[in-house]
């Protein structure tokens, strides 16, 4: 309401300043001439200051004075148009309603064409201070950011705030918080969880080893939470150890409850997990076949340990052979050091990189690929 | 309070639509309520673009990510400063400080022009408003900053970080100040064709304005000059870059309009060329507003590269410029010529001076479109840059250079060359000494550096002999000398001040050009290196965290040679993560009227980062120089000789005309 | 009445002079000190002579970008249909990065390598050097946002 008091008032305002004038007195304007007579007046006394003050000769002074006296003269002899007849005419007036009231309708039209008379302003800090039953999830977040920034050791804000980061796909700013938030107050599976899944968003889905490193810290802190260990096997899918993968999975499922949330899920990447392990079996890929993988699958944890043993120097023996084989390496490399086997790694890293020749691409894959699991070629 | 600024936005542009037809009919009729409307409507206008602007830049200073503009160019974490400042960091922002510049000036001619005859005064008002209208237009249709966004984002998109700076917190508003100052020359200008006739008081008008937009004019320049100097870090001081010279070209045309208009107003000749000149001055205004807001160049001005915006633009350059121009090839003639002189005169030293400057503008002018109009016909691409200007620009500067001493010294109509001489030979005196010890004493200084260092040596001290020439030195006794200098009129101080800076300016332009040396080098922490008879050491880096930013300072001890520390220098890689923009900020040491200027580049391996360290020999003497011209223009401007006859006296006199009529 | 008029023809002759000079040597200097803008896909059939100042623009190449002793560094300039090794001595622009629009102004060497005294980047996150722009556009590698 106020609002368009306002409006009114400026309208009124804009109006008075041309009806007023329009309706004063009818003055009689001074004519061009006197407005002239006016200022040469004033150059007659310049020269007068000026010659007194030395700045010019008196002979300059005395042409000067001349001059303007000729122009002076000159005026009266040109210039007949005194001051200007006043006349009263149609157009006149015409011409000056229209104007008056032009000003109200252009305006509160072209406002009602281009303006949005019903949003109100929005300053931040009003935002930020209403009642937060009425915020948007944003103002949250930015009222929760304003407080943190004056509060940076408020640990318990930084893990309010993380979760929500991470669902806005926030991802860098979710791994900060859940970081400060691990960092004041310790510990604990969901914070380690949560910290996995903000590094995993943050690399477009790859459980990076950063991540992986999280839900091991998580899977190790809570065995009981699905949710690393989920993410874990992921990894291992990512990585192309669907066999491994599978196990996991098939493993956290038969310890997940009938009605767990995460049941369907957990089904659904094994199926998908399984199924690609069997395409690539089915492509003649000399990996581990799937009779393999059930096999191992039904094994004791003993057995399968035997099992892997031999699928890898299988592996590593048919490398020797054959050792054109980039992805081979990888796994090689890979299965090692999941059995702990640093110096094989090692040593299968050294063997691929010499067999696909010391500088070609495949090689530097290869290496950049250890260097992602933490086998750098420098580290003893 | 967004939306009051909207509407208020609106009501000004109604009100300017009325400010240019009434006040125009009633000058034609002759009719003094028509006329008479000019003035209220021109204050009212202002203060509702006044209001406009105001609610704008509470939204900037409340955060209101309502408004579109803000959301696009402010951020809740940015220090306040650059949260006001913000509002004209950006292409709608900027108009809006356009046309409120605009309208503040036709509210000033509204209210100190009382005593103006009434058809002049409601003719340039009348004109004002009709450059008000179509900036008011542009605005609304293309670039209206009021536009909402709803539900309103909670974080804004940061300013530019290159433009969070206090020196451009002040360019823009100088530089329109400038460049819309002369819209009131263009508007005088404009009214005279339309009447016929020029009126006495008409160079007495348009001087000052010249004055005031000159002076703002001189100051945006300059303030964008040491600001590209300090802050993009790569130590020039001007660029020839095309927007530079979009400004550049209306202040050469505004000082041979400065200068033309004396001799208008004292010797009411070369009428029709000062006419010509205000006109060309606000045209390259417009052109330069053009340049920079349309998008057809590439620079860090160019903001907005909305097609739309650029051909309105356009359309207002092509109707302001072809309009004035064809109302003046059809009414010229009408103008009657003034008085006569002799080419060696001060009105011949005048005329030099404009030869000169306008020559000067075109060679820009030609420079800067060139490239726009080989592309547009051609389809080649070239760019146009310091060798062009340096071989063009630089020769037309030393002749005009060289003769600004004598101008001073001639009297008007007829003047003796050889007189003025002999009172310049202590300048000259000195300019060939300096000349000679800057080439036998100074390292590196070529021929070339030697000169030009006496060029500006010559400039300074012929400004001064005009002072004490005038003062009567050496003819009178000193006492009545000191009197004399005392009783000064303004106007002969600004003049000799204006000259003088102008001398400094190029020393600080030659000492910087030709002496300058240039170290790039790879530091450690703990090592130094000597430059120009200083030691600098690299103390190391260390990160610092601003307000929104993150930065690396490069600390540097500034030493003597006999190893004191004199001061420190800090240098820093600037980063603004909502942008994710890197800056540098170089470091500063002023020793005298010379900088040390330090600029760090890239780590590398080993710990070390790569310098770049300059010593720039009398660099600040090129923005001293502006700022003693700003005072010598500023100090014209209160010169009496300015103030025109009190119009109430002559309103006394009218009414007793009356009565004993 | 003679006399001022041939005086005043003398000093229009002057005036006119002047500005012919003037303008002879403002076109003298727009054909010697402009400098042409290339991609280096018009490289390889422009003729250039060999010192003739030239404006090359292109992205940065990515991965190219490779730093010498002290302030030399040398990178690729490709603009989809070519590619060209430039190297410069000297600190690059803050917003220099790989694949990003650049224009360098120098000279083209007889080995085809350009030696740039002057890099320019864009000066914010979505500004690209309007003559790149253009032609990247034409050429279909670049997509403005």
């Amino acid at each position: 309401m106020v609002f368009w008091i306002v409006l009114g008032l400026l309208t009124v305002i804009a109006s008075l300043a041309i009806i007023l004038p329009l309706s004063g007195s009818r003055r009689e304007v001074a004519g061009a001439r006197e407005h002239d007579i006016e200022v040469y007046r004033d150059q007659l006394a310049e020269i007068e200051r000026d010659a007194g003050r030395g700045l010019i000769g008196k002979e300059e002074a005395a042409q000067a004075r001349a001059e303007i006296g000729r122009r002076i003269l000159k005026l009266d002899t040109n210039d007949q148009n005194g001051g200007h007849v006043p006349r009263d005419n149609a157009l006149v007036r015409g011409l000056a309603m229209a104007a008056v009231v032009a000003v109200p309708v252009m305006s509160w039209g072209l406002y009602s064409a281009i303006g949005s008379p019903d949003m109100a302003g929005q300053p931040l800090a009003e935002r930020l201070a209403k009642d937060p039953a009425s915020s948007t999830i944003d103002e949250l977040v930015a009222r929760a950011e304003a407080h943190l920034r004056a509060n940076p050791e408020d640990g318990r804000g930084w893990d309010v705030v993380a979760p929500i980061y991470l669902r806005l796909d926030r991802a860098g700013e979710a791994a900060t918080a859940f970081r400060n938030a691990i960092r004041l107050l310790g510990d604990s599976a969901p914070r380690w969880t949560g910290l996995g899944e903000a590094l995993m968003a943050g690399s477009g889905g790859v459980v990076t080893t950063d991540a992986a490193a999280a839900f091991e810290r998580a899977a190790a802190l809570d065995p009981a939470d699905p949710r690393p260990k989920f993410f874990l096997a992921t990894a291992k899918a990512q990585e192309g150890d669907l066999v491994a993968a599978a196990t996991d999975l098939r493993a956290l499922l038969s310890t997940l409850a009938a009605e767990s949330p995460w049941r369907p899920v957990v089904e659904q990447t094994l199926a998908q997990a399984t199924a690609e392990a069997e395409r690539r079996a089915a492509s003649a890929a000399p990996g581990p076949s799937s009779e393999d993988m059930e096999a191992a699958a039904e094994l004791s944890d003993a057995e399968r340990a035997d099992m892997i043993q031999v699928m890898v120097e299988r592996l590593d023996e048919r490398l020797r052979e054959n050792p054109q084989d980039a992805e081979g390496w990888q796994r090689l490399v890979r299965s090692y050091l999941v059995l702990d086997r640093r110096a094989d790694a090692r040593d299968a890293l050294a063997r691929g990189v010499t067999a696909l020749g010391t500088d070609t691409e495949q090689a530097r894959g290869l290496t950049a690929f250890a260097a992602g699991l933490g086998l750098g070629e420098d580290q003893p | 309070m967004v939306e009051t600024g909207h509407f208020a936005l609106v009501l000004a542009f109604a009100l300017s639509l009325v400010q240019f037809v009434l006040p125009l009919v009633g000058a034609r009729t002759g009719d003094a309520r028509l006329m008479a409307t000019a003035g209220p409507v021109a204050v009212t206008g202002f203060a509702m673009t006044a209001i406009s602007f105001a609610a704008l830049t509470v939204a900037y200073m409340l955060s209101d990510f309502s408004v579109l503009n803000v959301v696009e160019n402010s951020h809740s974490q940015k220090p306040m400063l650059y949260k006001i400042t913000g509002t004209w960091g950006n292409h709608e922002g900027s108009m809006l400080l356009w046309v409120l510049i605009l309208t503040f000036f036709g509210a000033l001619v509204a209210s100190f022009g009382r005593n103006l005859p009434a058809t002049l005064r409601a003719n340039v008002l009348a004109i004002q408003g009709l450059i008000g209208s179509a900036f008011f237009l542009f605005i609304i249709a293309t670039s209206n900053p009021f536009v909402r966004v709803s539900p309103a984002p909670i974080e804004g998109q940061d300013l530019n970080p290159i433009l969070q700076d206090v020196g451009l917190a002040i360019h823009p508003p100088l530089l329109y100040l400038g460049y819309v100052g002369f819209s009131v020359c263009f508007s005088f200008a404009i009214a005279a064709l339309i009447e016929g006739r020029i009126d006495a008081a008409w160079a007495r008008w348009v001087r000052p304005w010249t004055l005031a937009a000159w002076i703002f004019l001189t100051g945006g320049i300059a303030m964008g000059s040491y600001w590209a100097y300090y802050e993009l870090g790569w130590g020039g001081f001007w660029f020839w870059d095309p927007v530079e010279n979009a400004s550049f070209m209306p202040w050469l045309a505004g000082t041979a309009l400065l200068h033309s208009a004396i001799v208008m107003e004292r010797r009411s000749a070369l009428k029709i060329w000062t006419l010509l000149l205000a006109i060309m001055a606000f045209s390259l205004s417009l052109l330069g507003t053009f340049l920079v807001r349309s998008g057809v160049l590439t620079s860090v001005h160019a903001f907005a590269t909305d097609p739309a915006r650029g051909v309105f633009i356009l359309m207002i350059l092509v109707f302001f410029i072809g309009g004035a121009l064809m109302l003046f090839a059809w009414r010229a003639q009408t103008l009657t010529p003034g008085g006569i002189f002799a080419p060696i005169s001060r009105e011949g030293a005048l005329v030099l001076n404009n030869l000169f400057l306008s020559t000067a503008v075109t060679t820009v002018l030609v420079g800067t479109l060139y490239p726009l109009v080989l592309e547009s016909i051609t389809g080649e691409k070239i760019s146009v840059g310091e060798p062009f200007f340096n071989l063009t620009f630089g020769p037309l500067m030393v002749p005009l250079l060289l003769a600004v001493p004598f101008g001073p010294l001639l009297a008007w109509k007829r003047a003796d060359l050889w007189a003025a001489s002999q009172r310049l030979v202590f300048a000259f005196g000195g300019a060939v000494l300096v000349m000679l010890v800057t080439y036998s004493f100074v390292d590196r200084a070529s021929v070339l550096a030697a000169f030009g260092i006496g060029l500006g040596t010559w400039l300074v001290l012929g400004a001064i002999t005009d002072l004490a020439t005038k003062s009567g030195l050496g003819s009178v006794s000193p006492g009545i000398a000191l009197r004399r200098f005392a009783g000064l009129p303004r106007s002969a101080y600004g003049t000799a001040l204006a000259h003088l800076g102008v001398g400094l300016t190029t020393l600080g332009v030659v000492g910087v050009m030709s002496l300058q040396t240039e170290h790039i080098l790879t530091m450690k922490p703990g090592e130094s290196v000597p430059v120009a008879g200083y030691e600098i050491r690299f103390e190391g880096l260390q990160p610092y965290r601003g307000p929104n930013y993150t930065e690396d300072q490069g600390r540097f001890l500034l030493m003597d040679s006999s190893g004191r520390t004199l001061t420190e220098i800090v240098s820093a890689k600037r980063f603004y993560p909502a942008r994710q923009m890197p800056t540098t900020e170089a470091g500063i040491a002023t020793r005298g009227v010379s900088q040390v200027y330090v600029a760090l580049g890239d780590a590398v391996d080993g710990g070390g980062i790569v310098v770049r360290i300059w010593w720039k020999p009398l660099v600040t003497l090129i923005w001293l120089g502006c700022v003693v011209m700003m005072v010598g223009g500023s100090l014209s401007l209160l010169d009496r000789r300015l103030r025109i006859g009190a119009p109430a006296k002559r309103r006394k006199r009218l009414a007793a005309a009356e009565a004993t009529a | 009445m003679m006399k001022r008029k041939r005086k005043r023809l003398t000093i229009i002759a002057g005036g006119l002079t002047f500005l012919g000079a003037a303008a002879g040597l403002t076109f003298y200097a727009l054909g010697e000190k402009s400098s042409y803008f290339y991609m280096p896909a018009d490289l390889t059939t422009a003729s250039i002579a060999p010192g003739q100042r030239i404006r090359l623009g292109g992205l940065v190449e990515e991965g190219s970008v490779e730093r010498g002793s002290g302030t030399r560094v040398a990178f690729g300039v490709e603009d989809g249909a070519g590619k060209v090794k430039v190297v410069y001595d000297g600190i690059l622009p803050d917003l220099f990065r790989e694949g990003q629009g650049v224009v360098t102004e120098g000279t083209l060497g007889g080995d085809g390598v350009f030696v740039a005294d002057s890099v320019l980047a864009k000066h914010d996150e979505t500004y690209m050097p309007k003559e790149v722009a253009d032609s990247l556009k034409a050429q279909g590698v670049w997509q403005p946002e």
